[in-house]
């Protein structure tokens, strides 16, 4: 679009909205939010960025195939990171996780920080295709 | 060895894993490898764990570290992975069959896709089967939902997207009842897990008389839409009959089959004898089994085109099972899990035979198949096989399963169920033996035709050969499995 506030206005304003959205994520196991709310922030963002941008300038910025892949590894990782945990739980073989860390701080809480990662990443990827499939009709 | 006891939760994670490498892959040949490859570890781990289960007998099998009524539970026993291995072999075959026709249905640049949504939807299945938690199961047949719905819409076709939507209406109308039913014995006792819930239950059931029936009936209504008891099967004969061809056998031989295992397990492991047997549950399910016998036969004579009739029969066969779990019998539910084992793998050979003669000739009404025996003798030959099974009969399991049910009908003092019993089977043949009759025995028409012209090739037919000999073994070895079903009761 060649409107001058709303490209000033837009510039400025994403990068914080997802810093803000990258803040919920990496703060989800110490506070109240998470992989889920971040991840609408984040995906909100990329909405944000399209409906301002246009659609062909994005599309080569964003492209589907490249977050195909971005949700299709971040749900196998989920995947197998869960896999494991159940696992070992199930059979009672104490197979080793990560370090539990000191309570508060960022790094801490074993699997929690990088499943609300994963979860992030693939709920922001499916909101942005939520609206190219009802703006495209088809991705 | 306690990872084996695992090997049920490994089976369905692997399912749900490979599904989601499928849309990285560009090559469709890679896909259908890794669809095989998946099914057919998973076959190995659950005969794996059939066999440790039948040393070791059952269990239950944590997920976590949280233990039953805080974490989520699995449980496992015969009947649970005989279904399980019954499921990843049927699906193994229909892959297998579907990968050499799934370009004729499906859009080059789809089949990834479709093939992800077999995988999640099996995975979803066997989820259903093993869980035994009602929240749990919950999830699992909304995931089945949307799968199952995918496979259907997955040809683009005007009428495939009708049927899809009508049959993901009735679908979530069926899910929100089983969620309804699972919010009541929720609010009654407190508890998820099913075997906490009838600990809870057995004590206090006289307090809730009312709502005990009202459970009942939202999940015999839920699942009853969900696996096409006889009046709510409206949805049933579009999109199994539009749907694509190995789409419509995995719906009709394995989705319909793993709601029919959750109400049982709500009647049996939730609810229990006791319960049970001071609600008109049991005489409902019988009514409406009877009557999908006989009306799902009536209303599949009338049909004109091929796929119908076979979908139209499936609603006659789940009024068979419904029957069977009817009856309240023990050997009444043997037999229904028995019809399900027999009618799962009938029934996917009569859909990928129906699939290929259509596939081949390109015509979908019966009144133009006459003298296709000619044209396509072996497929005939194996439609002719399956279709005499459901008819009944003998050495074949729909004969195994029509004479158990006839026995137990004079055990239980209703000489009438087996006039039901006998119109069905005849009725079952008017509609199933001219399709052979006429394909195989009508002059006019095969004079013009070649013989063997479009036949397929052997490594095409094999996957059907083979559900055939493997339904000829269940037929032939009914005693052992009836005695290995048995086994659950002692």
């Amino acid at each position: 679009m060649k409107d001058k506030i709303l490209n000033t206005v837009g510039k400025n304003l994403i990068p914080f909205i997802q810093i803000f959205g990258l803040y919920v994520i990496f703060h989800g196991h110490l506070s109240p939010g998470g992989g889920f709310a971040g991840g609408t922030i984040i995906g909100v963002s990329f909405i944000l960025y399209r409906i301002i941008f246009g659609k062909e300038f994005v599309q080569n910025k964003l492209r589907f195939s490249l977050l195909i892949r971005f949700l299709t590894i971040g749900v196998f990782i989920y995947g197998v990171m869960k896999g494991y945990i159940f696992i070992s739980g199930g059979s009672d073989l104490h197979w080793a996780t990560p370090p539990l860390g000191i309570p508060g701080s960022i790094i801490s809480g074993g699997f929690l920080l990088p499943l609300n990662i994963i979860v992030g990443t693939v709920v922001s990827v499916t909101m942005y295709f939520f609206y190219c499939l009802f703006e495209e009709g088809e991705i | 060895m306690t990872i084996i006891k695992s090997f049920p939760l490994i089976g369905v994670l692997i399912l749900f894993l490979i599904a989601f490498i499928m849309p990285l892959i560009k090559k469709n040949s890679v896909v259908k490898f890794l669809s095989i490859a998946s099914f057919s570890t998973c076959l190995v781990l659950f005969v794996v764990s059939l066999n440790y289960v039948i040393h070791n007998g059952s269990y239950f099998y944590k997920i976590g570290h949280f233990v039953a009524p805080y974490g989520i539970e699995f449980s496992i026993g015969i009947i649970e992975c005989i279904m399980a291995v019954l499921f990843a072999f049927i699906s193994l075959i229909i892959s297998w069959y579907s990968c050499y026709s799934i370009e004729h249905d499906v859009n080059e640049s789809k089949v990834p896709l479709y093939y992800l949504l077999i995988n999640i939807l099996v995975g979803s299945l066997l989820g259903i089967i093993f869980s035994n938690d009602m929240f749990n199961v919950y999830v699992f047949i909304e995931i089945s939902n949307l799968a199952s719905c995918g496979i259907v819409v997955v040809k683009d076709k005007k009428e495939n997207i009708r049927a899809g939507i009508k049959y993901l209406i009735l679908s979530c109308l069926g899910s929100g009842l089983v969620l309804m039913g699972i919010a009541f014995l929720y609010s009654m006792t407190g508890h998820l897990n099913m075997t906490f819930i009838h600990e809870n239950l057995i004590n206090s059931y006289m307090n809730y008389p009312q709502a005990i029936i009202i459970t009942l009936g939202l999940f015999t209504v839920g699942i009853g839409v969900k696996s096409a008891l006889f009046p709510l099967h409206t949805w049933l004969p579009d999109a199994h009959s539009n749907a694509p061809t190995s789409s419509s056998a995995m719906l009709s031989s394995l989705v319909l089959k793993a709601y029919i295992i959750f109400l049982i397990k709500v009647l049996y492991r939730v609810m229990g004898n006791e319960i049970i047997s001071e609600t008109p549950i049991l005489f409902v399910l019988l009514a409406l089994g009877s009557l999908g016998m006989i009306m799902g036969s009536v209303l599949a004579i009338f049909q004109k085109n091929l796929k119908r009739i076979i979908a139209y029969s499936s609603v006659a066969q789940i009024g068979y099972i419904y029957f069977a779990i009817g009856l309240g019998t023990e050997l009444g539910f043997v037999i229904a899990i028995y019809h399900i084992i027999g009618h799962a793998i009938t029934k996917s050979a009569l859909f990928l035979c129906s699939g290929s003669i259509i596939e081949k000739t390109g015509i979908k009404e019966i009144a133009n198949l006459k003298g296709v025996g000619k044209e396509m003798p072996y497929t005939l030959s194996l439609f002719l096989i399956s279709s005499l099974s459901l008819v009944g009969i003998p050495l074949l399991p729909g004969f195994v399963s029509k004479w158990y049910l006839a026995i137990e009908s004079i055990g239980v003092n209703k000489l009438y169920l087996i006039v039901i019993i006998l119109v069905s089977s005849l009725l079952n043949a008017v509609y199933y033996l001219p399709i052979s009759i006429h394909g195989f025995f009508n002059e006019e028409q095969s004079s013009s035709k070649l013989y063997k012209s479009k036949e397929k090739s052997v490594k095409e037919l094999m996957p059907i050969t083979i559900l055939v000999i493997a339904m000829l073994y269940v037929g032939v070895n009914s005693e052992g499995i009836i005695n290995l079903i048995k086994t659950t009761f002692v």
